[in-house]
């Protein structure tokens, strides 16, 4: 502390010390005198928390002090938790024929890509045939009506935002895919009609990590005509309309635990083809960022070409 | 059981504001009304206004501006010297603004231009915000944090507490061009003050 100390002394007395002391120093005498502690009289109104100097830091362990003081520490576990309710993806995609629901029936190409899809590869009827191990009311017809009113309860919990529901309709693995920036954002979806029935084009059975522990992707084609606008935080149209409904071909992949006794058919993902049309575009405009350029280096308005997107099928 | 809490402090009260919820479940709303729960010291009530929902507008709605508010907490500078700074760039557009700060002396100034260049970002990234430029500064205010305390020594072994300030900076930033606020003449004050005095009527008397 480098506060001065006060020290009470009284003149009067320092005078006598002062006396005492010349005749004990000429007689040498050593006769312990009255020890002066100095004394604090000054009152403390603030007492600053302690500021810890480094060297102080340093000194002190906190696991030492934790221990001797009797707090145990819970031990930490270095964890991951997986989901084994759901699949991480989907295990080999359907690939969508090239043109798909753009050919009328009645042409030739047609009736040719008619006859293809009904003709199911092998894999897909052994996967249906291990299905219905399980599942024993499990057909082909019927699944494709079910996988369709899960798909518009789905879409319309979204709507609502009802965590709840999504969750038994949607996997753990399609809900961040499905809500992702939807949170603070009102959609506005509605599902007019079918134009076709809904099929069931391919199905896989993988099994995870031990060789019994089977999950069913199932996956339908739907073509139908829907009405989506989504509305941004303030209430203003960011895509889409409420009036103009849309022609939509989707590829849904329904999933499945399959040993699980508790386990649903729940919506797993979509499946974008490569052909795919581009969507609509947002209403407001978007800045591309620009090639890197050297310091010096103008920009060719003129020359430079916006880069696209490859062409890949991939699932979302 | 309210009384006895009124009975201790208010300040004991709002720390208590989230146990008091807790332990009061059975009193009706005329005796919970007389509680003053009031935000506490870890509350970010600015941080929660970017996640106020709007219901969607009708085709005939005037388009409503897109906000975003975005704060800063515990610079440290004094609350006061930050004020200046934030008093400078009310209600200018947010490049004009910025660029204001980036020639200002202050050391709050770097700090102020970082905030606003972050919440431009967050605007276009965030909040469906069209255009970067298209933005003012509607509100931006300085706050006081926690303080660190020390001891400041004086003269003749006397002490003093030392403060090591902080603050906090708030800022909302609108869509849209700034509101153009009306310059007023001297004359035409000097008008207004004439005419209020001749407004005056003498009420009780003859």
């Amino acid at each position: 502390m480098a506060a001065p100390m006060r020290r009470t002394l009284v003149a009067l007395h320092r005078a006598t010390c002062s006396s005492l002391k010349s005749a004990e120093a000429s007689l040498d005498l050593r006769r312990p005198g009255p020890l002066y502690v100095p004394v604090r009289t000054k009152k403390r109104y603030f007492v600053p928390p302690v500021v810890g100097l480094k060297r102080r830091k340093q000194e002190q362990n906190p696991d030492a002090k934790a221990r001797t003081a009797g707090i145990v520490f819970r031990q930490q576990y270095f964890e991951r938790p997986i989901n084994i309710s759901c699949t991480a993806g989907v295990f080999d995609p359907y690939v969508p024929p090239e043109g798909d629901a753009r050919l009328s029936s009645l042409s030739r190409e047609g009736l040719k890509q008619r006859a293809e899809q009904l003709r199911q590869s092998a894999t897909s009827q052994l996967a249906i045939r291990k299905i219905k191990e399980y599942d024993p009311q499990f057909t082909s017809r019927g699944f494709a009506e079910q996988a369709r009113e899960i798909f518009i309860e789905a879409h319309g919990a979204l709507t609502q935002f009802d965590k709840e529901k999504l969750h038994s309709l949607v996997t753990e693995r399609g809900y961040p895919e499905m809500t992702r920036g939807n949170r603070y954002k009102t959609i506005s979806w509605r599902f007019l009609e079918s134009l076709e029935p809904p099929k069931v084009v391919h199905a896989r059975c993988p099994d995870m990590v031990t060789k019994g522990n089977l999950y069913g992707q199932v996956t339908v084609r739907l073509h139908s005509k829907q009405i989506l606008a989504i509305y941004d935080r303030f209430g203003r149209l960011m895509l889409g309309s409420e009036e103009q409904p849309k022609d939509v071909l989707e590829y849904l992949v329904i999933e499945r635990h399959l040993v699980n006794a508790y386990g649903r058919w729940r919506l797993h993902g979509k499946i974008v083809p490569s052909w795919a049309p581009a969507k609509d575009p947002i209403i407001k405009t978007v800045m591309i960022p620009g090639p890197e350029l050297k310091p010096g280096q103008e920009f060719e308005a003129l020359n430079y070409e916006v880069p696209k997107p490859k062409a890949v099928q991939w699932n979302k | 059981m309210a009384t006895s809490m009124t009975g201790r402090g208010m300040a004991f009260i709002r720390n208590l504001s989230g146990v008091l919820h807790s332990r009061l479940p059975a009193l009706g709303p005329q005796q919970l009304s007389c509680l003053h729960t009031s935000a506490s010291l870890e509350s970010k009530t600015w941080e929660r206004r970017n996640l106020k929902l709007f219901p969607p507008q009708q085709l005939d709605d005037l388009r409503r501006p897109a906000e975003v508010h975005h704060s800063r907490r515990q610079i440290k500078y004094s609350k006061d010297k930050m004020w200046y700074l934030a008093k400078l760039i009310r209600g200018m557009s947010i490049d004009q603004a910025i660029s204001q700060l980036e020639f200002n002396n202050k050391k709050g100034a770097k700090v102020m231009k970082e905030v606003l260049e972050e919440a431009q970002e967050m605007a276009v990234k965030n909040h469906n915000v069209e255009y970067k430029s298209n933005l003012y500064v509607a509100e931006s205010f300085s706050g006081k944090g926690k303080y660190l305390k020390r001891i400041r020594y004086h003269g003749r072994g006397m002490c003093s507490i030392m403060d090591r300030v902080y603050c906090h900076y708030f800022v909302k930033l609108v869509e849209g061009t700034p509101p153009r606020t009306e310059e007023k003449t001297s004359f035409d004050q000097a008008k207004e003050y004439v005419q209020n005095l001749k407004n005056r009527t003498i009420i009780h008397s003859l």
